[in-house]
Formats: structure tokens, sequence, C-alpha cells
């Protein structure tokens, strides 16, 4: 290992863990002991992660008190220490740990919230395509619809939660100040996320529509997905469901699927 | 939606720029306030979302700088290619005027230590800063600037002067220079070392930049450390300072950088129009004529 390696190994493991010993006597004091010259380092990995997180998870952030984020902050990050450049992608795997934090076990829908704000983040962060029309599949052979594959808006998230998480959402949002109490018995909902012009807005979808765009959005085909609509209503409108699709400005691409390609000539 | 119309790159602008921050993004698209251009994070803009497509309607009206602080370009386990690809779609999108980054390093073992952080300056370390900063101007095909960081510790075994050092880089690789005036006077108290000879001894014709920001200043024990926290206003010394930079080196872009405790815009460009205001008095005073 080069010399070079060698140090940043160390500096990592101070940073990370504490763990100075292999690194300490390459560290001039100048006048200060070199831990404290250490510690500058430390304090700004720590601070600046608490913060990122902070941003990313505003409504667990009031859910929880900014004491107690804090808190859970700094013992997800010494868990799960960043392994990507950007910031905005970090945290992925805070909804997870909360999950398993034993300190806010009794907030059961904590979890679930932050996956909500997870998600808001990466639409916040997608970009954005041409929508098509549906006027663009007209030189398909109506034979080849059922082996469609769509390509949906990269924003485009979805999410079903046992607990309501869209008015504990709204209620503890930034500036809310809506003092309402929140039914937690009230059941749980089914979100999808999106850019809408320069925002990202979530609604509510019906059991069935929310099937078909979950179904498409992890790449089945059009029949699966009509498929998967039809098992949880079998009223389900599926030419209503595809143009509302298209309406939307949801679909930006297809393929269709291996096995439904014409022939090569 | 996207707007793909190629905007001539804007030329060296005449007056201050400042540090763009998300919370100032709605107030700046509004009012377009009389700055001299703009730089943003280049990591914030890399999801090319709603963020990054207001960026690009402002370039319609300001000259963009690209300030990466990700690459990492001390770290011995070398440039993340995906981070660079990146860096380079960005530019290419964006086409800012300026791109830089900095004399540190912020990852190891897949770990990213979301720091600028600081490096001993040796034989070893500037041949591997060399390659790195080569790769990166041959990707992204032009002249980036490096940055001097704020540092808070310095290796036993370093042997080089950091001034020494970044003069080395310029000249084996062609890359310019950013100078931090902020950087310097925080680097110079916590070191112990004289901030003119410092400048003195950087390469006066491959300076393309300056930065401003504010500093804390911190008890520590029986010292004193300072850190560079952009949470405030430039301090008195470093305007000094920068006086100096600037009779030395001539009027070149310049920032204000202003990052946590962000103030009401207003101040930020007020900020900004001392700078302007310095530059135009110490630049009459020395008779420069190469004003950018």
């Amino acid at each position: 290992m080069s010399r070079l390696r060698e140090l940043q190994c160390g500096i990592g493991r101070a940073i990370l863990g504490k763990d100075e010993a292999s690194i300490i006597e390459a560290i001039t004091g100048d006048g200060l002991d070199p831990s404290a010259r250490l510690n500058v380092y430390r304090n700004h990995y720590s601070a600046s992660l608490g913060e990122a997180l902070k941003a990313t998870f505003p409504v667990v952030c009031r859910l929880v008190d900014p004491k107690f984020f804090a808190y859970a902050a700094s013992e997800f990050i010494k868990a799960s220490p960043p392994r990507q450049v950007c910031l905005f992608e970090y945290g992925e795997d805070f909804p997870d740990f909360l999950a398993g934090f034993p300190a806010c076990a009794s907030l059961a829908y904590l979890p679930d919230v932050a996956r909500l704000e997870w998600l808001i983040n990466a639409a916040l962060h997608s970009p954005a395509q041409d929508p098509l029309e549906a006027g663009d599949l007209a030189h398909l052979d109506s034979a080849d619809y059922p082996g469609l594959i769509f390509a949906l808006q990269p924003s485009l998230r979805l999410i079903e939660s046992v607990w309501p998480i869209d008015r504990i959402w709204h209620l503890n949002r930034p500036g809310a100040a809506d003092e309402s109490t929140i039914d937690l018995a009230a059941g749980g909902c089914r979100l999808e996320i999106r850019q809408l012009g320069e925002d990202v807005i979530f609604r509510g979808l019906e059991a069935s529509d929310f099937a078909l765009r979950a179904a498409l959005t992890s790449g089945r085909t059009l029949e699966a997905a009509i498929g998967a609509a039809l098992a949880l209503n079998p009223e389900f409108d599926s030419a209503h469901g595809l143009r509302r699709l298209f309406a939307e400005g949801l679909v930006v691409g297809f393929t269709l699927a291996p096995s439904r390609q014409p022939a090569q000539e | 939606m996207n707007l793909h119309t190629k905007v001539v790159p804007h030329p060296m602008p005449a007056k201050a720029g400042i540090g763009l921050r998300a919370p100032h993004m709605a107030e700046i698209m509004a009012r377009r306030p009389e700055v001299g251009w703009l730089e943003v994070h280049a990591e914030n803009y890399m999801g090319h979302g709603p963020a990054f497509r207001a960026l690009e309607r402002l370039r319609a009206n300001y000259p963009l700088s690209l300030h990466g602080v990700g690459l990492s370009l001390g770290g011995a386990d070398g440039i993340d290619d995906a981070h660079l690809a990146r860096l380079k779609r960005l530019a290419d999108c964006l086409e800012p005027f300026l791109i830089s980054e900095h004399l540190s390093w912020s990852d190891v073992d897949g770990v990213y230590l979301n720091d600028l952080m600081p490096l001993p300056y040796t034989e070893e370390t500037l041949e591997l800063v060399v390659q790195h900063v080569d790769l990166v101007q041959a990707r992204l095909g032009r002249r980036i600037l490096i940055e001097n960081p704020s540092a808070y510790l310095r290796f036993r075994h370093s042997q080089i002067p950091e001034a020494e050092f970044l003069a080395n880089l310029t000249m084996r690789t062609g890359c310019g220079l950013l100078c931090d005036v902020n950087n310097i006077y925080v680097s110079a108290r916590n070191l112990a070392f004289d901030p003119l000879a410092y400048l003195a001894t950087l390469p006066a014709a491959a300076i393309g930049e300056f930065h401003l920001a504010g500093h804390q200043v911190n008890q520590l024990g029986e010292g004193v450390m300072l850190v560079d926290d952009h949470a405030s206003a430039v301090a008195e010394a470093v305007w000094t300072l920068h006086g100096e930079a600037l009779r030395r080196f001539g009027r070149r872009p310049t920032l204000i950088e202003w990052d946590s405790q962000l103030p009401a815009l207003a101040l930020l460009t007020a900020e900004a129009e001392k700078a302007d205001h310095l530059a135009t008095q110490l630049t009459l005073e020395t008779g420069d004529v190469q004003a950018a």
C-alpha cells in the first residue's frame, strides 16, 4: 500500500471510528493538541451529514423532535457512512434504520413517513423527459399492445402504507400549522409521487390504478399490468387507465417484450 | 420542455459573483439581481431535476461557474469514473465559463467523508494529483482551476509548502488556480505561516478566480482555531489580505461564498459590491489595466 493510501485509511478510521492511534503521530501539534485538530474534520463530518438528513427528512424530524432526530441521525451515520458523492443521494436506508431503531419503536408509522420523504427527495432529483402521446403508438399493430413495456417519467415513485402517511405528512410538513389530530386507525394509503412542473406532488390512487402503475414501473408488460389491476378490481377500465397515463404525461418511451418482438426480416 | 438552445458561453465577467444556494434560487429567478456571475456546487445539480432546469434558465442571464467538491483529486483510491462522467455531462449542458475543484481528498475504501480532507505535500502526492488533474482536464476537454483548501492540521512528513505545491501543479498540468483568500487566512492562522509569503509564491498568471467568505474564530484550549464555515460576512482581516492579492495579481473573477446561516440576498449582493469597490480602488491605484 502506498504511504498516502495508508495515511488516508488511517484518517478515515479516525473520522469514522475515532480510532486515531495509527495516524496521530503523523500530525504536528503546532501549539494545539493534534487530536483537537482532527476533531474539526470529525465534527464537520457528523454535523454536515446530520444537516443533510434533516433537510431530506424534515417531517420525521418534526415528528420525533429535533434533538431525538439528531441522535437517531448520528447513530445512522455511524451505521451507514455515505458511499455516494452527491449528498442528495445519502439516506436511502435511513427509513429501514428507523424501523429497526429501538428508541422509536413506539412510532410504528415513522419508517413509512421516512420512506415517503425519501421518495419525494428522489423525485426532486430526477430528470423530466418529454412525454409521449397516445398517437405515438398508432403505428403499432394492436396485437403488439399486450407486450408493450412502458418507460415512465423518471420522477414517478409509488408507495403503499398501512398508515395514513399522506395525512401525517401534510399536518407535519415544514410550515404546517394545522393542529388537527390524525386517527391512526383510519387506514393506510397508496400514493403516487412525481414531478409536476417544477414541484414534486403526491396523491392517493385507487388500488387498481396503483397496481397498474406499480407493475409498469417495475418493467412488466401492459398485459401483466392490466392483469394486476383487474385482479384487484374486475370492473377496472383498462382503456381509461391507459389514457390517463398518457394524459398525465407519464409515458416517455416503450419497447416490446422480447417474446413479442416481431421476427427480424 | 427542456430548452436545448445553445447559449454562447459568457466572456469573463467584470463584476463579482455570488455562490448560488437553493434557498435563494426563487428570489434570483424572480428578481435577477445585478451580480456579475453565479457559482454552484456541481454535485447539487447532478440529479438534473427542477433545480438543474432553473440553472439552465439562469445561465441565459448570468455567466455560470461549476465548483466541484467531490472529485477527490488527492485520493489515493483514484478518481471515481462515474462521478467524473456526471461532471462532464453537467458541464456539457451548462457550458460554465469556469470549472474548479480542490486540492484535497474525500473518499477512502468507498466511504465518502463529505469534506475537503488535507493532504501531505510530498513528491508522491504531487505525482498523484498531477495524474488526476491531467485525467480530469483531458476528460472535460478544458482547463480547470484548483482551489487551496482551508487547513486545520499539517502532516509531519509534508515537505513542500502548499503554495509551492500549487505552483508546481500548475506548471505540470497547465491547470489554473482558484485563490481562496479566506482559506489562506484561515490556514495561515491555524498552521502559523505567513499569508503574504504564501501569496508571493503563487504564480500570478495561473490565478483564474478569487473566493471570499466568512470564518469562525474558536477558542481551543490555550490556542485559537479558525474554521472556514462560510456562515458570516467576510472578515476585515480577509478583506485586507484580499487587497494584497489584488495588488499582486490584479483583478480576477471574484466570488462571495456563503453556505450556512444564509443572509438575505441583498446582504450577499452587498458583499459582492464591496469586492467590486475594493478591486476598482486598488486596480486604479496600481494602474493595473488588465482588469478582467
